[in-house]
């Protein structure tokens, strides 16, 4: 069975003054390098991000590509076996003040069946250091933070799914953490629910200006709710950046369409075949005056689909075969998703 | 920036007293306490009944149906403490409320400890239970300070020392049951020989194997002040070894076993 790797220590001393706010203005998360292995089995493989306050970060990957265990090394919970990082300023080595500045919904998340939701968390606040007062204040606010209140005293045992995770997000919330990690929040949630916590994770990110680090495999997730994304695949970061960046570096649209006369579309054919960059170019079905044409690939060139559909243009104009109208597939995270976790 | 909740005190004895205090509601509140009190009772009761009533056991003197009353006590009141502390951690592990605990700002020494105070509540309140049933059966020989005085101290060593080796095997085994199989196991070998005959247990090889174990150690100790009406500390050398496992076991679990306290487990299964 492979090893998990080394837990960190619980208690470590405080931090000399030096090592605290080291880092840019905002940037509340900064990793490089990370790695991270079971036994023989590489879990995550040179992994590097960075995060700044207010931000949404969209962590994307199949499944198995490593994001629980980013989350589990960035919240100390995994020893990395390579690489550094800083939460809020604090460095990996500092693990037990780590952390006090995150909060974090587990993928997996459990909850203690016969607990109320104040008790549970009332206990968290005063696991971290809370006196009563203040903890009890802190489950009340949150609990109405996250639409609970209603429902403070009932046994967690009677919550829904959408309820515990918005019960969970409130725990995460409750030691008032610069980064908080959300593992797969909306898994096994209906659409209402799902809307109701992607709502929620925008909120806490814009009001209470904290980094949410928000783990998913629903790409919809991401374009709806994350400002920046990372794609993971493998253990490693394929893409990373504003979702409009990565969908424009990973997944350039490569097919559009061309509408010409009818009466000159079997022409336009036979240039549009023999243009420079086209992979293929046939009749739209059910459409008689268009044509739809495919980019050969080239990976990594962002603007070279552009250019090679102007090209394609003014091939047609050249013929003199009139260009009526034209589209350009938009493309998708999706695309971008597709093309960067494919099997290679 | 949101700021940092700033801990008002960060020790170890701190988070023992807050996961403890945790702990103990939801055992005794919402959690198996009760219900197990009332079974211990419910075993004690028929135990009384048999041993005021029944002919056979009438044969017994009244000390030695006192002394095993308090053996089924020990035994019974020690088994509990310990499956609710075989189920301590791998209990989170498995029901998935063991991460967040571990990403808390908790020490894992305070984690174990405190869960180890709350499942030893369950010792105390048996003992507690079987203050009236042992006051019934020594009514008339004087024997009653003798065997509650005998069960707080050797029992609760014997307590003490199964409770923690619950946490020790909970901290490192992979699943719930292994952790519960294991402890169960445990117990049972070391209360084996007591129920071996007399002439099983003659000669020094014997003795020292008596004196060794701390169950059987234990239930010497027991039985020379109950039944003989030895003075408490004339035996004390037989308490030697369920001092030295309870404070080895209590140790190891709040010391050592806390360090290997993961997310999967790490050493058993």
């Amino acid at each position: 069975m492979a090893a998990e790797p080394r837990p960190t220590p619980a208690d470590d001393p405080a931090p000399p003054p030096d090592q605290r706010g080291a880092r840019s203005p905002g940037v509340t998360l900064e990793a490089r390098g990370l790695r991270a292995t079971y036994g023989s089995m590489v879990a995550l493989e040179d992994l590097s991000l960075t995060a700044r306050a207010g931000e949404v970060l969209g962590l994307l990957g199949p499944n198995g590509a490593g994001k629980t265990t980013a989350i589990r090394v960035l919240t100390t919970l995994v020893r990395p076996s390579a690489g550094t990082f800083a939460v809020a300023g604090v460095p990996h080595t500092r693990p037990a003040e780590i952390r006090r500045r995150v909060g974090v919904l587990p993928e997996s998340a459990g909850y203690p069946e016969s607990q109320t939701a104040t008790e549970f968390l009332r206990y968290f606040a005063r696991l971290y250091g809370r006196s009563r007062a203040a903890a009890a204040a802190a489950a009340e606010d949150l609990l109405a933070e996250v639409g609970l209140a209603g429902r403070a005293s009932s046994p967690i045992a009677h919550f829904s799914r959408g309820m515990r995770q918005r019960l969970g997000i409130a725990r995460a919330l409750i030691c008032e953490p610069s980064v908080v990690f959300l593992d797969e929040p909306t898994l096994g949630l209906d659409p209402a629910g799902q809307a109701q916590v992607l709502r929620m994770v925008e909120r806490v990110a814009r009001e209470r200006d904290v980094t949410v680090v928000l783990s998913t495999h629903l790409l919809a997730e991401v374009e709806d709710v994350c400002s920046r994304v990372a794609i993971l695949n493998r253990g490693r970061v394929v893409a990373d950046g504003t979702v409009a960046e990565v969908t424009r570096r990973a997944a350039a649209p490569r097919r559009g369409r061309f509408r010409v006369p009818s009466d000159l579309r079997r022409r336009a054919l036979a240039v549009l075949a023999r243009a420079d960059g086209m992979d293929d170019a046939k009749p739209a079905e059910g459409r008689p005056d268009w044509i739809t044409v495919t980019l050969d690939e080239v990976p990594a060139i962002a603007t070279a689909p552009r250019v090679r559909i102007d090209g394609a243009a003014r091939a047609l104009a050249e013929a003199g075969i009139p260009v009526l109208a034209f589209e350009l597939d938009g493309a998708r995270l999706s695309d971008a998703f597709l093309a960067m976790t494919a099997e290679r | 920036m949101a700021t940092v909740a700033a801990p008002s005190r960060s020790t170890a004895a701190r988070d023992t007293g807050v996961v403890a205090g945790q702990e103990l509601r939801d055992l005794w509140l919402a959690g198996r306490g009760l219900p197990l009190m009332v079974a211990f009772s419910l075993l004690l009761s028929v135990i009384t009944y048999l041993g005021a009533t029944n002919r056979s056991l009438n044969f017994l003197e009244r000390r030695e149906t006192v002394n095993l009353t308090v053996q089924v006590a020990v035994a019974v009141g020690a088994l509990l403490a310990m499956v609710v502390a075989g189920d301590a951690i791998s209990g989170e592990r498995e029901r998935g409320t063991l991460e967040s605990l571990l990403l808390a700002p908790v020490s894992r020494r305070g984690l174990a400890a405190g869960k180890l105070l709350a499942a030893l509540s369950l010792w105390l309140a048996a003992l507690v239970v079987a203050g009236p049933y042992l006051w019934f059966l020594a009514r008339g020989v004087g024997a009653f300070t003798d065997a509650m005085g005998a069960a707080a101290l050797a029992g609760t060593l014997v307590a003490v020392t199964f409770t923690a080796l619950g946490i020790v095997i909970s901290s490192l085994a992979r699943s719930n049951r292994l952790s519960l199989s294991v402890s169960l196991f445990t117990l049972l070998a070391l209360y084996t020989p007591t129920q071996l005959p007399a002439g099983a247990k003659q000669g020094w090889a014997a003795e020292l194997l008596l004196r060794v174990n701390p169950v059987t150690a234990a239930e010497h100790y027991i039985g020379k002040v109950v039944i003989n009406q030895h003075g408490w500390t004339q035996d004390a050398a037989w308490l030697l070894s369920p001092l030295v496992g309870a404070v080895a076991l209590t140790f190891a679990a709040v010391v050592v076993a806390p360090r290997f306290m993961s997310l999967r487990g790490s050493a058993l299964g």
